[in-house]
């Protein structure tokens, strides 16, 4: 093997590789450093990502890598700048606030934000069912002890618990849902397999492929597979819920992707019932459930499954305009949820819509972002959401799905109601303690990317558009 | 043994599992019968390799038990966490949010 044979083989990773080598400096650093010193590793984790990005935007990985087992293309270089933002929004998140908060750990928070991307980035290209379930793993198992960072705290250990359990039985249906078919198809190769499963349809495989889709919804978070979803986020530290509640949710619909859309389009066809019977039941009870939450993290928690759910139902269309919506919609997701959870965390308490009170006397500047991502979520016109939503809806309508629309439009308007008690809780009411509100630095810069984002694709989605379609094209041919 | 009755066989381990994991109200238990659903997938895996004399299905054995080995290794620590926190770990005790 020649060096050029051996960089065409890996170049399709060659952003991976980049989070690697950062993940593996990292973890030799803080072991080796002296307490005091370890506010560089943030830094470090922060380059780590922003080298990756740039890497990933400058060498467009593409062609096979490890004989058929990773794929590069537009379709994967898309989704990890996606996830390389949702870690980098992370990393920010927790720069400053771990300083003061858990200063001899923070080396390990960002380790742990670091795996979790390298996981989600291997996701995107995963073409071999054994690739992709190291990948998911990789990204699922630091999710766990992120959850549990707060080691004194009984709601963050019983929220870790939750995440934990539900997401061992997940792995577990997920792996023997996918292994038989693998075993059925005697291929661990995705495309081989959704073929197989489809021109010899037995029930067995019908049964097993039920469970691995019922084990990728404990992941999602999609009704009725949703309980843990408000516990963990209310009792995650909440640098850690930017992370938790924008990447894997996007990282389990690629992973839907990669089995559901490789091959020949049958097995997609034959999961269109469940799929859109899961997105509606999200949609709406995502919703109904956020009408009546006295906590924000858990408003927002109820109102992500909802949005998972909008997604879903993109993915269960699976034509080319239905994924390049898809896309664009986890976009306005990334900008949107993060920048809700970094407000959440910047403000600090309980996360309780009580603790938003007055919110626009105490630091004018963070009320107003919240409000520009509140309706961001809400879907008004301008902002990055709206646009998604559009997108999504008319490619629905396109399908002949018009009762979802309407049903969609419908819960959109209550959805408004309770995104705007947050806003009445900021504007209107008085606050309880008068003091300003300080935000530290990593973190503002962290809401303003977010702002940029919603803002700046609400204006101009055109661009976007564009590269979300290339995006698809590569998916679905 | 046959291939249908080896996969009746982790079907019905795997069955077991799923039992066990939404009625125990222990975490430990909890625990495992996700190991029993884990086992059933190698028993699957190990067999239809047997069965069609395919490496990947071995490979791929090898692949999900390390899986699950990191799996249990974090949830052992969580467990404890619980424990240390609540000096019990039955599950339907650790539910002080509100639903």
């Amino acid at each position: 093997m020649t060096p050029e044979m051996v960089w065409v083989g890996l170049q399709p990773l060659s952003a991976d590789l980049v989070l690697t080598a950062g993940l593996l400096s990292v973890l030799t650093a803080d072991v080796l450093m002296p307490p005091g010193a370890k506010r560089v590793l943030g830094w470090g984790a922060l380059a780590t990502l922003i080298t990756a990005f740039v890497a990933l935007i400058v060498l467009e990985p593409t062609g096979w890598s490890f004989g058929r087992s990773y794929h590069g293309d537009a379709f994967a270089t898309f989704v990890k700048a996606v996830f390389y933002i949702g870690g980098a929004l992370a990393v920010l998140a927790g720069l400053e606030s771990s300083e003061s908060r858990w200063p001899r750990r923070q080396g390990e928070y960002h380790l742990l934000i670091l795996a979790s991307t390298l996981g989600m980035s291997l996701l995107a290209g995963a073409k071999d069912v054994i690739t992709l379930v190291v990948a998911f793993e990789l990204m699922g198992v630091p999710l766990y002890v992120l959850a549990a960072w707060s080691r004194d705290d009984r709601r963050g250990t019983e929220g870790a618990l939750k995440l934990l359990l539900s997401g061992g039985v997940s792995t577990a249906a997920i792996l023997y849902g996918l292994g038989t078919l693998s075993g059925l198809a005697s291929s661990t190769q995705l495309e081989l397999m959704a073929n197989h499963a489809t021109m010899m349809p037995t029930p067995f495989a019908a049964i097993a492929a039920a469970i691995a889709l019922a084990g990728v919804g404990f992941k999602l978070g999609v009704v009725p597979f949703h309980f843990w979803v408000p516990d963990t986020y209310e009792g995650s530290p909440s640098p850690a819920v930017v992370f938790l509640a924008v990447g894997p949710k996007i990282a389990g619909l690629v992973a839907l992707v990669q089995v559901l859309l490789a091959g020949d389009d049958g097995l997609r066809l034959a999961s269109w019932a469940p799929l859109v019977a899961l997105a509606t039941l999200s949609m709406l009870a995502g919703n109904l459930l956020a009408l009546n939450q006295s906590n924000a993290k858990r408003l927002l928690a109820f109102s992500g499954v909802a949005h998972v759910g909008l997604m879903l139902l993109a993915l269960a269309m699976g034509t080319q305009d239905a994924i390049a919506s898809l896309l664009f919609y986890t976009v306005a997701y990334l900008f949107t949820n993060a920048g809700v959870f970094l407000v959440v965390h910047a403000l600090g308490g309980d996360g309780s819509i009580a603790s938003f009170d007055g919110l626009a006397r105490r630091n004018a500047g963070l009320g107003m972002m919240m409000l520009v991502f509140l309706l961001s979520l809400g879907g008004i016109p301008f902002a990055v959401g709206f646009w998604a939503k559009l997108y999504l809806f008319l490619v629905a309508w396109g399908e002949g799905l018009g009762w979802f629309v309407v049903l969609a439009a419908l819960v959109s308007v209550l959805g408004l109601f309770y995104y705007l008690r947050i806003a009445r809780a900021m504007f209107m009411n008085p606050p309880a303690d008068p003091t300003p509100v300080k935000v530290d630095t990593s973190t503002a810069i962290a809401i303003a990317v977010c702002v940029f984002g919603v803002v700046g694709v609400g204006l101009y989605p055109g661009p976007l558009v564009a590269a979300a379609e290339v995006a698809a094209r590569a998916i679905v041919p | 043994m046959t291939l249908p009755l080896t996969l009746s066989v982790a079907a019905i381990l795997f069955a077991l599992g799923v039992f066990g994991a939404l009625t125990r109200r222990n975490a430990i238990g909890v625990l495992m019968s996700i190991e029993l659903m884990a086992n059933a997938v190698n028993i699957n895996l190990v067999a239809f390799a047997h069965y069609t004399n395919g490496v990947a299905g071995q490979t791929f054995a090898l692949f999900a038990m390390a899986l699950t080995v990191v799996e249990v290794a974090v949830a052992l620590a969580i467990v404890v966490l619980l424990y240390r926190t609540r000096r019990d770990i039955q599950i339907d005790l650790a539910s002080e949010m509100q639903r």
